[in-house]
């Protein structure tokens, strides 16, 4: 898949973005999932900025491609995303988790361009069966489906009701996202409830599998590409994006401590301008010093 | 005011209620071309089959697999369509609570859930199949609207009511023939009762089945020189507040009859309005904190003291307890 430098710059530009502004709802909401945002980072910049059929001006477009996203706690990242691509002024996203604000888990009705509703895990999957049934039954041929599951998530049976059901239906419409992190929320997923061999059950369910590394950007556009045209032959397909939970702060990375954690704001600078010179952009730090603490504590352990 | 198309009459040919929700099924697929029915590998029982006949293409079999048979129902109304997600209230209301609060209820999608095969008359199936806490937790659940029809007619309202308004819905059908007590030009209304029968005495509210069972009560009580008020609520939520405390104002005491559990269903719904609007004697009839095990209809309906003779039992007792206040 060709992909200008240009185009690089700009995916991976948008990656930096959400981590650094899921950082910042987090700490300034004073609650949410740092690890499950950060580790989504690179598909979700890929997805809306390259892959995605989407009109922020329009966001109830009826032949647009949809987005469920099913581990619903990772929120912050798809607020971001979808404040940078344009559904709304980017200053909304500190809303997240205010009373009548964005809501910590996903709530369609106040968030433009959300597509469900979420929160409790193994849910999402048949969801976006029915709208991949919808897009069959308005001859929409053209549309997808995309679906972001967790690692952990797929302890739910649920997610096997719905995996066998796409097949069953030959929805080659839906792309199933698992963002393999590697980390539940008290421990890694080999130790918790093991998920492998991974890529062997989805195939033992009919479903076509590619896998990637999920922080390569060039290898998660190309793995798009072949997801959406080449590949579909009425079977849907799942992406198993192999990606580091956590990734851009090291005190966050591969570290279940970090699942459901809101950092003080000056935990949340020094994580800031790591996450800046990493990217190698100017050293930003936290923008709302002060401003949180205001706020009601509700939340303070993990 | 009691409703010029009700007889209060239950003498005539019953009607079994799944047939009412299978042709209904279809009616409704004619005239809503939005219209999906689902099903979890029960529709010959629920009758669905019916809708499944008419319109094979806009019927989806999901196989036996209730979480997702209410996912894809949430992500169809996501996509515009009107999904009636059926199997048996058992495996609609325990099964998949999560998904039909989460996924359907809290966007308040366009979702009619009909749970088939409610209360005591199951066939035999035994605790596992009888649906009893259904309303309890049905109506616990923000935008979602209750109802329980009494006979074939008011099923076929309540499911039109059901299709007309925007958001999710929860009915049941109990597996059942019921004779009619409405007229084919009976209406509904989401938040309406209909008084069925005037009376000085006592007021009967009764819900689903449990309506022609007020009224046989009735008849019994008439016997022995008592006059019975008789209130349909089909819709129990959003529930007429305004009827039920007019007529408890006006007969000083009152007995709830539902085909549930008393624990925070119909019974309570009505003892919450009569609590805060007018509060007068209460008897509650319905499966009193227990379960329902395998048994015959009649046999079962007597075991949980739900008869008409019950009902007629503890009006009785409403009224002592009414005449032992006023001293």
């Amino acid at each position: 898949m060709h992909l200008l430098p240009e185009k690089l710059c700009e995916l991976d530009e948008m990656a930096y973005q959400i981590r650094r502004l899921s950082l910042e709802m987090i700490t300034y909401g004073k609650w949410g999932h740092i690890g499950g945002a950060f580790s989504m980072a690179e598909f979700l910049s890929v997805l809306y900025f390259q892959v995605m059929s989407v009109k922020p001006d329009k966001p109830q477009w009826d032949d647009r491609d949809r987005l469920v996203l099913s581990k619903a706690h990772g929120s912050p990242a798809l607020y971001a995303v979808l404040a940078l691509r344009g559904f709304y002024p980017i200053e909304q996203v500190y809303s997240y988790c205010e009373l009548g604000g964005f809501e910590g888990h996903t709530d369609m009705a106040r968030t433009p361009g959300l597509e469900s509703s979420g929160g409790p895990l193994g849910m999402g999957l048949s969801v976006a069966v029915g709208m991949a049934l919808a897009m069959r039954f308005k001859e929409n041929a053209r549309g997808r489906v995309f679906c972001i599951l967790g690692d952990g998530e797929s302890n739910e049976g649920n997610v096997w009701e719905a995996a066998m059901s796409a097949a069953h239906y030959h929805l080659d419409n839906l792309i199933a996202i698992v963002d393999y992190n590697k980390v539940m929320a008290k421990g890694f997923v080999w130790d918790e409830m093991a998920i492998e061999p991974f890529a062997d059950k989805w195939r033992a369910f009919g479903w076509d599998v590619i896998e990637v590394d999920g922080h390569d950007i060039p290898a998660l556009v190309d793995a798009f590409h072949r997801a959406r045209w080449v590949m579909p032959r009425g079977k849907p397909i799942v992406v198993i994006a192999h990606t580091v939970k956590g990734k851009g702060v090291e005190m966050a990375e591969f570290n279940y401590k970090w699942h459901t954690h809101a950092p003080d704001a000056a935990t949340a600078d020094a994580m800031l301008r790591e996450l800046a010179r990493n990217y190698q952009r100017p050293e930003l730090g936290y923008s709302k010093f002060g401003a949180e603490e205001v706020k009601e504590e509700f939340y303070g352990g993990e | 005011m009691v409703v010029n198309n009700v007889s209060g009459d239950v003498s005539g040919a019953a009607v079994e209620m799944r047939d009412a929700f299978g042709a209904t099924l279809v009616e409704l697929g004619r005239q809503y071309p939005q219209m999906i029915t689902l099903d979890a590998d029960l529709h010959t029982s629920s009758k669905a089959t019916m809708f499944k006949r008419a319109y094979p293409d806009r019927f989806v079999q999901v196989g036996i697999a209730e979480q997702n048979l209410f996912g894809i129902s949430a992500g169809l109304a996501l996509s515009g369509f009107m999904p009636f997600p059926s199997t048996f209230a058992v495996f609609a209301t325990r099964r998949a609570l999560d998904q039909i609060a989460i996924s359907i209820c809290f966007p308040n999608l366009n979702v009619k859930i009909p749970g088939s095969y409610v209360g005591l008359p199951t066939s035999r199936a035994g605790a596992s199949h009888n649906c009893i806490e259904d309303i309890a937790v049905m109506r616990a659940l923000p935008n979602m609207r209750v109802a329980d029809p009494a006979d074939g007619a008011d099923l076929r309202a309540i499911m039109r009511a059901a299709a007309a308004v925007q958001g999710p819905v929860y009915f049941r059908i109990a597996r059942m023939a019921m004779p009619p007590i409405f007229g084919a030009d009976h209406t509904f209304e989401w938040g309406k009762g209909v008084l069925l029968r005037e009376g000085r005495d006592v007021t009967l509210f009764g819900t689903g089945i449990m309506t022609t069972f007020c009224l046989k009560a009735a008849d019994l009580l008439a016997s022995d020189g008592v006059s019975a008020e008789v209130v349909h609520l089909g819709s129990i939520k959003p529930i007429d507040r305004e009827l039920i405390a007019a007529s408890a104002a006006r007969t000083g005491c009152a007995v709830t009859a539902e085909n549930a559990t008393i624990n925070g269903g119909f019974g309570a719904a009505v003892l919450e309005v009569l609590g805060e609007e007018c509060p007068v004697p209460l008897q509650r009839i319905g499966v009193r904190d227990r379960w329902v095990d395998s048994g015959g209809i009649k046999e079962l309906f007597t075991h949980h003291g739900m008869q008409p003779e019950d009902i007629a039992v503890a009006a009785k007792i409403a009224m002592q307890d009414k005449r032992r206040r006023k001293q």
